[in-house]
């Protein structure tokens, strides 16, 4: 295991670190939650407490007469989110199951 | 378009009584001069016109249920063929379809109002859970617990009597979903969903796991079509750049987007959307496991047929016990998430979201049909520290095969196992820290 970790793992993470310092520090902070990951991902592997049925994907339906406006209001500019703030087209609250 | 329907935002009440060109003020008077019309034209008007019944039940006959053909009464369902087999003299038949028996699968778009079948009927508190029958072959009181079954056989003459016609407390719905899954795949599955969640498990689950002691239930739901008009009104932004910028002595990512007023307006036809109907797998909070058994939604509820016991000979089944008025908020709100996401298909060019500011989906008619479907099931009791338990199942679609389950953690070893994995990280993080300065 040392063998790999010094001959495979390291060159790598000299690469990493070398193309760009602060996703390395990024990778490293993420390193640093490896424990509490490990533990949700084998929890909701084995209780499946997450699991639903998407009844918005899984039900048959169809759509008609459909009208659509689509109007021009304004170019935004240097935004730094990369998706739109409060976007809510892709929103479930049908869920028995709540999660949190 | 500029144009929304006007109906969908201002649903018109419904005149339900008053006679096409007669308006209130002038029936009232005119019916004054009678007693007799008055207290009937005021009954008409304080009468909320009801539910539309489908009689789902016409012809269904409770007590002996025989093979026509040699007339025994041991029926039960061939897995293998989704045919009823008499096995006295294996002769097979198919019972009705219900799509086709009753058009359930047509005239969405026609709905209007409620419309039920009548085994989704309302229950009536007082009406009895054991029912018993008097055996038409011998004689003999045959009680029949509806809670788990509506069959029960005589304990003199052998014969199988059978509960088919509707009474309101929910234990005979309007159709049936066939097993179509052997036992033996599902329990195949069952191990193996299991088998590949064997080494976090619980030392006393891995001891006392054994799939063959999966159950096959027949689980009460609704199956609801719904006719909406849906409109939707907000923003959406659709990414026209993407480009870096210097912060101090940081580079950060920053867009320029076209933002666009949206709005959406259709009428939604949803068919068979499907809910439970018993209260205790309504349930799905985290002390329980009851999101397993929502999960293997949905069942090929096209393929249902007339309700008949003979379906359940061999299996059990959990008694409906909860009525539309409660259901109704649940189809309302999934019926919405089902026009939003159908909405989604028309807004691809809004690549960094849409926010509806703005939501009214109007049920204009819905059909309501009661169903038991199948599941094959697989539970295990956790007893927990403390006196606390957990029923943890497997469940498996009998019809589709999808499976799904909880599995109960040894938590002992998945915290030692999270301890090694944070020290690695830990380690990690520490190299990558020094290396990359």
């Amino acid at each position: 295991m040392l063998e790999t970790l010094t001959t495979d793992v390291l060159p790598a993470l000299q690469v990493m670190a070398a193309s760009d310092e602060s996703d390395a520090r990024g990778i490293g902070l993420l390193f640093l939650l490896a424990g509490p990951a490990f533990y949700a991902l084998i929890y909701f592997r084995y209780r499946n407490s997450h699991k639903r049925h998407h009844h918005e994907k899984e039900t048959e339906a169809s759509t008609h007469d459909m009208r659509a406006t689509d109007t021009f209001v304004r170019r935004l500019t240097g935004l730094s989110n990369r998706t739109m703030r409060g976007a809510n087209h892709k929103e479930v609250r049908g869920a028995l199951r709540k999660i949190f | 378009m500029t144009d929304i329907d006007p109906r969908s935002q201002h649903p018109a009440p419904q005149a339900a009584t008053a006679p096409p060109g007669a308006s209130a003020e002038s029936a009232v008077p005119e019916a004054a001069q009678d007693p007799a019309t008055l207290a009937e034209t005021i009954a008409g008007l304080s009468e909320p016109e009801g539910p539309q019944t489908i009689q789902t039940d016409a012809g269904a006959k409770d007590g002996l249920s025989k093979c026509a053909r040699c007339g025994a009464t041991d029926i039960s369902l061939n897995v293998a063929t989704g045919n009823l087999r008499c096995n006295f003299c294996r002769h097979e038949w198919q019972s009705t379809n219900m799509n086709e028996a009753f058009g359930l699968d047509q005239g969405i778009g026609e709905l209007r109002g409620v419309v039920m079948g009548s085994g989704s009927a309302d229950i009536i508190p007082s009406t009895e859970v054991v029912m018993t029958f008097k055996c038409s072959a011998c004689g003999a009181e045959v009680v029949i617990d509806t809670d788990h079954s509506t069959q029960a056989r005589c304990h003199w003459c052998r014969n199988t009597l059978s509960m088919n016609q509707q009474i309101p407390n929910g234990a005979v719905p309007d159709m049936v979903l066939p097993f179509k899954l052997p036992k033996e795949e599902a329990v195949r599955k069952i191990a193996e969903f299991v088998g590949k969640r064997k080494f976090y498990a619980h030392k006393r689950f891995r001891a006392e796991f054994n799939p063959e002691n999966v159950m096959g239930i027949y689980l009460p739901y609704m199956v609801v079509d719904v006719n909406a008009r849906a409109h939707f009104r907000g923003q959406g932004e659709h990414q026209t750049r993407s480009y870096t910028v210097k912060v101090g002595d940081r580079d950060e990512r920053r867009y320029d987007a076209d933002l666009y007023d949206v709005e959406r307006a259709f009428d939604l036809h949803v068919n068979d959307l499907t809910v439970e109907s018993s209260s205790q797998r309504l349930d799905q909070t985290s002390s329980n496991t009851n999101n397993i058994i929502n999960s293997i939604m949905p069942f090929d509820v096209e393929h249902a047929v007339q309700y008949d016991s003979n379906y359940l000979a061999g299996f059990t089944s959990e008694r409906r016990d909860t009525n539309v008025e409660r259901l109704a908020p649940i189809v309302h709100t999934q019926s919405q998430d089902i026009a939003r996401h159908q909405a989604l298909k028309t807004l691809g060019h809004y690549d960094r979201g849409v926010r509806w500011d703005a939501e009214h989906v109007e049920v204009v008619g819905q059909r309501w049909v009661s169903a038991y479907l199948p599941v094959w099931l697989y539970s295990y009791h956790e007893q927990k520290s403390g006196g606390r338990s957990l029923l943890h199942y497997v469940a498996v679609n009998a019809r589709t095969g999808e499976t799904m389950g909880s599995v109960p953690i040894n938590q002992t070893r998945l915290l030692g196992a999270s301890a090694v994995a944070q020290a690695v990280g830990t380690v990690l993080a520490v190299v990558i820290f020094l290396v990359g300065g």
